[in-house]
Protein backbone atom coordinates (compact mmCIF):
# COMPACT_ATOMS: atom_id res chain seq x y z
CA UNK A 1 0.00 0.00 0.00
CA UNK A 2 1.28 3.48 -0.69
CA UNK A 3 0.61 5.37 2.18
CA UNK A 4 0.56 9.64 1.36
CA UNK A 5 1.63 10.05 5.01
CA UNK A 6 3.76 8.39 7.11
CA UNK A 7 2.32 8.98 10.65
CA UNK A 8 4.01 11.97 11.68
CA UNK A 9 3.30 14.02 8.93
CA UNK A 10 5.98 13.29 6.56
CA UNK A 11 5.44 13.19 2.59
CA UNK A 12 5.62 10.12 0.72
CA UNK A 13 7.50 10.48 -1.94
CA UNK A 14 6.12 10.80 -5.57
CA UNK A 15 9.73 8.84 -6.28
CA UNK A 16 11.48 5.83 -5.11
CA UNK A 17 14.26 5.00 -4.77
CA UNK A 18 14.03 1.50 -6.53
CA UNK A 19 11.85 0.95 -9.21
CA UNK A 20 8.60 -0.71 -8.63
CA UNK A 21 9.07 0.11 -5.09
CA UNK A 22 6.59 1.85 -3.42
CA UNK A 23 8.04 5.34 -2.12
CA UNK A 24 9.43 6.00 1.01
CA UNK A 25 8.81 8.24 3.60
CA UNK A 26 10.53 10.60 4.82
CA UNK A 27 11.32 9.06 8.37
CA UNK A 28 12.38 6.14 6.13
CA UNK A 29 15.14 7.56 3.74
CA UNK A 30 15.94 9.83 6.87
CA UNK A 31 16.88 6.83 8.66
CA UNK A 32 18.52 5.61 5.81
CA UNK A 33 20.79 8.67 5.70
CA UNK A 34 21.58 9.21 9.00
CA UNK A 35 21.88 5.14 10.10
CA UNK A 36 23.17 3.90 7.38
CA UNK A 37 25.52 7.25 5.57
CA UNK A 38 23.52 6.51 2.25
CA UNK A 39 23.42 10.17 0.40
CA UNK A 40 21.13 9.02 -2.29
CA UNK A 41 18.74 8.98 0.41
CA UNK A 42 19.72 12.58 1.22
CA UNK A 43 19.22 13.61 -2.27
CA UNK A 44 16.04 12.14 -2.50
CA UNK A 45 14.72 14.63 0.38
CA UNK A 46 15.89 17.31 -0.94
CA UNK A 47 14.42 16.89 -4.68
CA UNK A 48 11.21 15.82 -2.42
CA UNK A 49 11.17 19.08 -0.44
CA UNK A 50 12.72 21.35 -3.02
CA UNK A 51 9.30 22.87 -3.96
CA UNK A 52 8.71 23.85 -0.28
CA UNK A 53 12.28 25.89 -0.42
CA UNK A 54 10.67 27.52 -3.58
CA UNK A 55 7.51 28.38 -2.14
CA UNK A 56 9.34 29.87 1.19
CA UNK A 57 11.69 31.79 -1.25
CA UNK A 58 9.06 33.58 -3.54
CA UNK A 59 7.85 35.06 0.12
CA UNK A 60 11.22 37.15 -0.36
CA UNK A 61 11.08 37.44 -3.55
CA UNK A 62 11.05 41.44 -5.23
CA UNK A 63 13.33 42.33 -2.40
CA UNK A 64 16.35 43.06 -4.86
CA UNK A 65 17.69 39.54 -4.54
CA UNK A 66 17.49 37.38 -7.63
CA UNK A 67 14.43 34.63 -7.16
CA UNK A 68 17.66 32.04 -8.30
CA UNK A 69 19.57 33.16 -4.97
CA UNK A 70 17.28 33.28 -2.40
CA UNK A 71 16.00 29.61 -3.57
CA UNK A 72 19.88 28.43 -3.39
CA UNK A 73 19.83 29.74 0.08
CA UNK A 74 16.61 28.33 0.68
CA UNK A 75 17.77 24.89 -0.39
CA UNK A 76 21.23 25.24 2.23
CA UNK A 77 18.65 25.63 4.76
CA UNK A 78 17.00 22.52 4.00
CA UNK A 79 20.36 20.61 4.02
CA UNK A 80 21.24 21.92 7.43
CA UNK A 81 17.66 20.63 8.65
CA UNK A 82 18.04 17.12 7.18
CA UNK A 83 21.74 17.42 8.37
CA UNK A 84 20.70 18.28 12.01
CA UNK A 85 17.34 16.09 12.01
CA UNK A 86 16.97 13.71 15.17
CA UNK A 87 15.11 10.56 14.65
CA UNK A 88 14.02 10.98 18.00
CA UNK A 89 11.95 13.76 16.95
CA UNK A 90 8.16 13.67 16.47
CA UNK A 91 7.84 16.37 14.01
CA UNK A 92 7.99 15.70 10.34
CA UNK A 93 10.86 16.94 8.14
CA UNK A 94 8.64 19.83 6.27
CA UNK A 95 8.01 21.39 9.83
CA UNK A 96 11.10 20.73 11.08
CA UNK A 97 13.25 22.22 8.23
CA UNK A 98 10.63 25.31 7.61
CA UNK A 99 12.26 27.91 10.25
CA UNK A 100 15.53 26.52 9.05
CA UNK A 101 15.08 27.22 5.34
CA UNK A 102 13.42 31.02 6.50
CA UNK A 103 16.06 31.23 9.01
CA UNK A 104 18.78 30.96 6.26
CA UNK A 105 17.53 33.46 3.83
CA UNK A 106 16.51 35.77 6.42
CA UNK A 107 20.45 35.53 7.47
CA UNK A 108 20.97 35.91 4.20
CA UNK A 109 19.67 39.30 3.55
CA UNK A 110 20.71 40.42 7.16
CA UNK A 111 24.50 39.37 6.55
CA UNK A 112 24.98 39.55 2.64
CA UNK A 113 22.10 42.12 1.25
CA UNK A 114 21.65 45.13 3.45
CA UNK A 115 25.08 46.13 4.74
CA UNK A 116 24.05 48.66 6.84
CA UNK A 117 20.80 48.53 8.59
CA UNK A 118 18.43 50.77 6.22
CA UNK A 119 14.96 51.52 6.88
CA UNK A 120 12.38 49.41 5.69
CA UNK A 121 10.48 52.51 3.51
CA UNK A 122 14.03 52.82 1.53
CA UNK A 123 14.44 49.23 1.18
CA UNK A 124 11.55 49.17 -0.69
CA UNK A 125 11.27 52.38 -2.23
CA UNK A 126 15.04 51.45 -3.68
CA UNK A 127 13.81 47.86 -5.12
CA UNK A 128 10.56 50.06 -6.85
CA UNK A 129 13.02 51.90 -7.86
CA UNK A 130 15.04 49.77 -10.27
CA UNK A 131 11.86 49.03 -12.00
CA UNK A 132 10.94 52.75 -12.35
CA UNK A 133 14.32 53.38 -14.07
CA UNK A 134 14.09 51.10 -16.55
CA UNK A 135 10.33 51.76 -17.71
CA UNK A 136 11.31 55.34 -17.84
CA UNK A 137 14.09 54.79 -19.85
CA UNK A 138 12.65 52.84 -22.23
CA UNK A 139 9.87 55.27 -22.21
CA UNK A 140 11.35 58.27 -23.31
CA UNK A 141 14.66 56.71 -24.76
CA UNK A 142 17.26 58.40 -22.49
CA UNK A 143 18.19 57.66 -18.58
CA UNK A 144 15.56 59.41 -16.78
CA UNK A 145 16.46 62.40 -14.20
CA UNK A 146 16.15 62.24 -10.19
CA UNK A 147 12.87 64.80 -10.12
CA UNK A 148 11.38 62.28 -13.16
CA UNK A 149 12.07 59.40 -10.94
CA UNK A 150 10.63 61.26 -8.39
CA UNK A 151 7.80 62.17 -10.33
CA UNK A 152 6.71 58.36 -11.39
CA UNK A 153 7.23 57.56 -7.86
CA UNK A 154 5.04 60.25 -6.00
CA UNK A 155 7.65 61.03 -3.88
CA UNK A 156 10.33 63.82 -3.46
CA UNK A 157 13.81 63.76 -5.06
CA UNK A 158 15.88 63.97 -1.99
CA UNK A 159 13.91 60.34 -0.80
CA UNK A 160 14.80 58.91 -4.76
CA UNK A 161 18.49 60.45 -3.44
CA UNK A 162 18.48 58.33 -0.39
CA UNK A 163 16.88 55.71 -1.78
CA UNK A 164 19.67 55.34 -4.14
CA UNK A 165 22.40 55.52 -1.71
CA UNK A 166 20.54 53.26 0.53
CA UNK A 167 21.29 50.93 -2.69
CA UNK A 168 24.51 51.34 -2.35
CA UNK A 169 24.48 49.52 0.86
CA UNK A 170 23.25 46.54 -0.63
CA UNK A 171 26.30 44.87 -1.78
CA UNK A 172 24.50 41.09 -2.99
CA UNK A 173 27.19 38.77 -3.60
CA UNK A 174 26.43 36.19 -6.37
CA UNK A 175 25.52 32.87 -5.26
CA UNK A 176 25.09 31.30 -8.64
CA UNK A 177 26.43 34.09 -11.03
CA UNK A 178 29.99 32.90 -10.97
CA UNK A 179 30.66 30.41 -13.75
CA UNK A 180 34.48 30.58 -13.33
CA UNK A 181 36.44 28.14 -11.93
CA UNK A 182 36.74 30.05 -8.65
CA UNK A 183 32.75 29.88 -8.17
CA UNK A 184 33.18 27.81 -4.53
CA UNK A 185 34.84 31.05 -3.38
CA UNK A 186 33.75 34.15 -1.53
CA UNK A 187 34.60 36.72 -4.07
CA UNK A 188 36.35 38.55 -1.48
CA UNK A 189 38.53 35.27 -1.09
CA UNK A 190 39.13 34.57 -4.50
CA UNK A 191 40.88 38.23 -5.54
CA UNK A 192 44.34 38.36 -6.08
CA UNK A 193 45.17 34.86 -6.12
CA UNK A 194 47.01 35.36 -9.49
CA UNK A 195 48.83 38.23 -8.87
CA UNK A 196 51.35 38.10 -5.97
CA UNK A 197 53.90 38.06 -8.02
CA UNK A 198 53.52 41.34 -9.25
CA UNK A 199 55.30 44.74 -7.42
CA UNK A 200 52.75 46.14 -5.64
CA UNK A 201 54.41 49.42 -5.30
CA UNK A 202 54.86 49.23 -9.50
CA UNK A 203 50.77 48.44 -9.86
CA UNK A 204 49.29 50.84 -7.67
CA UNK A 205 48.26 53.40 -10.61
CA UNK A 206 46.59 50.30 -12.62
CA UNK A 207 43.78 48.66 -11.55
CA UNK A 208 44.15 45.62 -14.15
CA UNK A 209 45.91 42.78 -12.63
CA UNK A 210 42.91 42.51 -9.93
CA UNK A 211 40.55 42.78 -12.98
CA UNK A 212 41.40 39.35 -13.59
CA UNK A 213 40.59 38.19 -10.32
CA UNK A 214 36.72 39.39 -10.54
CA UNK A 215 34.10 36.91 -11.30
CA UNK A 216 33.39 36.62 -15.28
CA UNK A 217 30.23 38.26 -15.34
CA UNK A 218 31.50 41.26 -13.10
CA UNK A 219 34.41 40.97 -15.65
CA UNK A 220 32.48 41.43 -18.85
CA UNK A 221 30.33 44.19 -16.99
CA UNK A 222 33.60 46.51 -16.71
CA UNK A 223 34.97 45.74 -20.43
CA UNK A 224 31.64 46.51 -22.12
CA UNK A 225 31.56 49.73 -19.52
CA UNK A 226 35.01 50.95 -20.01
CA UNK A 227 36.29 49.25 -23.33
CA UNK A 228 33.46 49.25 -25.36
CA UNK A 229 32.23 52.67 -23.68
CA UNK A 230 28.56 50.86 -23.62
CA UNK A 231 26.00 53.16 -21.59
CA UNK A 232 24.68 51.53 -18.35
CA UNK A 233 21.71 50.87 -19.41
CA UNK A 234 22.85 49.10 -23.04
CA UNK A 235 24.93 46.96 -20.80
CA UNK A 236 21.87 46.03 -18.70
CA UNK A 237 19.89 45.18 -21.79
CA UNK A 238 22.28 42.65 -22.79
CA UNK A 239 23.07 41.04 -19.85
CA UNK A 240 19.47 41.13 -18.33
CA UNK A 241 19.97 42.49 -14.89
CA UNK A 242 18.77 45.99 -14.28
CA UNK A 243 20.44 49.51 -14.53
CA UNK A 244 20.66 50.40 -10.79
CA UNK A 245 22.70 46.68 -10.62
CA UNK A 246 24.95 47.40 -13.42
CA UNK A 247 25.89 50.50 -11.50
CA UNK A 248 26.13 48.76 -8.29
CA UNK A 249 28.56 45.64 -9.95
CA UNK A 250 30.46 48.44 -11.56
CA UNK A 251 31.12 50.53 -7.82
CA UNK A 252 31.72 47.38 -5.91
CA UNK A 253 34.15 45.54 -8.88
CA UNK A 254 35.99 48.53 -8.80
CA UNK A 255 36.40 49.33 -5.23
CA UNK A 256 37.39 45.71 -4.86
CA UNK A 257 40.15 45.66 -6.99
CA UNK A 258 41.55 49.12 -5.65
CA UNK A 259 41.17 47.11 -2.15
CA UNK A 260 43.19 44.73 -3.64
CA UNK A 261 45.58 46.93 -4.98
CA UNK A 262 46.24 48.57 -2.06
CA UNK A 263 47.23 45.29 -0.41
CA UNK B 1 25.54 86.41 -9.94
CA UNK B 2 27.62 84.60 -7.46
CA UNK B 3 29.12 81.31 -9.30
CA UNK B 4 26.77 78.29 -7.84
CA UNK B 5 29.45 76.13 -5.96
CA UNK B 6 28.94 73.55 -3.26
CA UNK B 7 32.25 73.29 -0.95
CA UNK B 8 32.68 70.04 0.60
CA UNK B 9 35.78 68.85 2.79
CA UNK B 10 35.47 65.38 3.76
CA UNK B 11 38.02 62.89 5.58
CA UNK B 12 39.47 60.58 3.76
CA UNK B 13 38.23 56.74 3.62
CA UNK B 14 35.02 55.19 2.62
CA UNK B 15 33.16 55.82 5.08
CA UNK B 16 32.44 59.09 4.05
CA UNK B 17 31.45 58.29 0.62
CA UNK B 18 27.64 58.21 0.76
CA UNK B 19 27.96 61.41 2.48
CA UNK B 20 29.67 62.76 -0.75
CA UNK B 21 27.41 61.08 -3.24
CA UNK B 22 24.22 62.14 -1.44
CA UNK B 23 25.38 65.59 -1.91
CA UNK B 24 26.71 65.29 -6.03
CA UNK B 25 23.00 63.62 -5.94
CA UNK B 26 21.61 67.00 -4.68
CA UNK B 27 23.97 68.75 -7.22
CA UNK B 28 22.68 66.43 -10.19
CA UNK B 29 19.24 67.01 -9.53
CA UNK B 30 19.21 70.69 -9.69
CA UNK B 31 21.15 70.23 -12.52
CA UNK B 32 18.58 67.41 -14.19
CA UNK B 33 21.76 64.78 -14.70
CA UNK B 34 20.47 61.79 -16.24
CA UNK B 35 20.52 59.03 -13.76
CA UNK B 36 23.50 57.22 -15.72
CA UNK B 37 25.24 60.35 -16.22
CA UNK B 38 24.49 61.39 -12.38
CA UNK B 39 26.25 57.98 -11.70
CA UNK B 40 28.90 58.78 -14.00
CA UNK B 41 29.88 61.81 -11.90
CA UNK B 42 29.32 60.16 -8.68
CA UNK B 43 31.98 57.30 -9.99
CA UNK B 44 35.14 59.35 -10.57
CA UNK B 45 35.22 61.57 -7.51
CA UNK B 46 34.47 58.47 -5.85
CA UNK B 47 37.61 56.72 -7.61
CA UNK B 48 39.53 59.82 -7.22
CA UNK B 49 38.61 60.07 -3.14
CA UNK B 50 39.94 55.93 -3.20
CA UNK B 51 43.60 58.04 -4.15
CA UNK B 52 43.95 60.17 -1.10
CA UNK B 53 46.49 58.11 0.10
CA UNK B 54 47.69 59.49 3.61
CA UNK B 55 45.60 62.71 3.37
CA UNK B 56 43.62 63.28 5.95
CA UNK B 57 40.70 65.31 4.46
CA UNK B 58 40.01 65.87 0.82
CA UNK B 59 38.17 68.84 -0.69
CA UNK B 60 35.68 68.99 -3.26
CA UNK B 61 34.21 71.49 -4.87
CA UNK B 62 31.58 71.37 -7.35
CA UNK B 63 30.44 74.48 -9.36
CA UNK B 64 27.86 74.34 -11.98
CA UNK B 65 28.90 76.01 -14.83
CA UNK B 66 27.44 77.31 -18.19
CA UNK B 67 26.67 73.70 -19.72
CA UNK B 68 27.37 71.34 -17.17
CA UNK B 69 29.28 70.90 -13.95
CA UNK B 70 33.36 71.34 -12.87
CA UNK B 71 34.20 69.36 -10.14
CA UNK B 72 37.83 69.91 -8.27
CA UNK B 73 39.26 67.06 -5.87
CA UNK B 74 42.45 67.46 -3.80
CA UNK B 75 44.99 67.02 -1.96
CA UNK B 76 45.22 63.59 -3.43
CA UNK B 77 48.47 60.89 -4.03
CA UNK B 78 50.35 62.86 -5.64
CA UNK B 79 52.54 59.68 -7.50
CA UNK B 80 49.13 57.55 -7.69
CA UNK B 81 47.49 60.45 -9.45
CA UNK B 82 50.71 61.73 -11.50
CA UNK B 83 50.81 58.04 -12.72
CA UNK B 84 47.54 57.37 -13.70
CA UNK B 85 46.61 60.36 -15.32
CA UNK B 86 49.58 61.45 -17.01
CA UNK B 87 50.76 58.06 -17.80
CA UNK B 88 50.95 56.03 -21.42
CA UNK B 89 47.65 55.27 -23.11
CA UNK B 90 46.35 52.05 -21.40
CA UNK B 91 46.73 49.34 -23.55
CA UNK B 92 43.23 47.15 -24.85
CA UNK B 93 42.24 45.52 -22.06
CA UNK B 94 43.96 47.41 -19.38
CA UNK B 95 41.74 48.98 -17.32
CA UNK B 96 43.62 52.14 -15.28
CA UNK B 97 42.15 54.48 -13.70
CA UNK B 98 42.59 57.27 -16.43
CA UNK B 99 40.36 54.80 -18.53
CA UNK B 100 37.83 54.49 -15.82
CA UNK B 101 37.82 58.70 -16.26
CA UNK B 102 37.97 59.17 -19.64
CA UNK B 103 34.86 57.15 -19.99
CA UNK B 104 32.56 58.54 -16.99
CA UNK B 105 33.88 62.55 -17.72
CA UNK B 106 34.12 64.45 -20.63
CA UNK B 107 37.69 65.95 -19.62
CA UNK B 108 40.01 65.76 -16.59
CA UNK B 109 43.30 66.26 -15.29
CA UNK B 110 45.72 68.11 -13.14
CA UNK B 111 44.78 71.49 -11.92
CA UNK B 112 46.64 72.61 -9.21
CA UNK B 113 49.47 71.18 -7.17
CA UNK B 114 50.74 72.12 -3.40
CA UNK B 115 52.96 70.74 -0.84
CA UNK B 116 49.74 68.39 0.77
CA UNK B 117 49.32 66.85 -3.17
CA UNK B 118 47.90 67.01 -6.50
CA UNK B 119 43.95 68.53 -7.16
CA UNK B 120 42.15 67.36 -10.28
CA UNK B 121 40.09 68.67 -12.17
CA UNK B 122 36.66 66.67 -13.54
CA UNK B 123 34.33 68.16 -16.17
CA UNK B 124 30.96 66.39 -17.10
CA UNK B 125 28.56 67.97 -19.83
CA UNK B 126 24.95 67.82 -19.11
CA UNK B 127 23.40 66.91 -22.30
CA UNK B 128 19.93 68.67 -22.06
CA UNK B 129 17.61 66.75 -24.96
CA UNK B 130 14.76 67.18 -21.72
Amino acid sequence: MTSKRDGRGGRAAGTSTAPGAPPQTDRELLRRYHEGGDRTAREELVQRHLPLVRALARRYAGRGEPLDDIEQVGAIGLLKAIDRYELSREVALTTYATPNVVGEIKRHFRDKGWAIRIPRGLQELNARMSSTVERLTSRMGRSPTIAEIARELTVGPEEVLEALEAGSAYAPMSLSGNPSSESDLDPMEALGGEDEAFERSEQRATLEPALHALPERDREILRKRFEEGLTQTQIAEQVGISQMHVSRLIRKSLARMRAELSG
Amino acid sequence: MPPERIELVTPAGRDWSPVVRLVLGGIGDRLDLGFDELDDLQLAVERLLAEAGAQEAVRISVEIVDGGVKAQIGPLNEVTIAEALQGPEPRPGELTLRRVLETVVDSFGVEDVDREGLYVRLDKVVHRSR
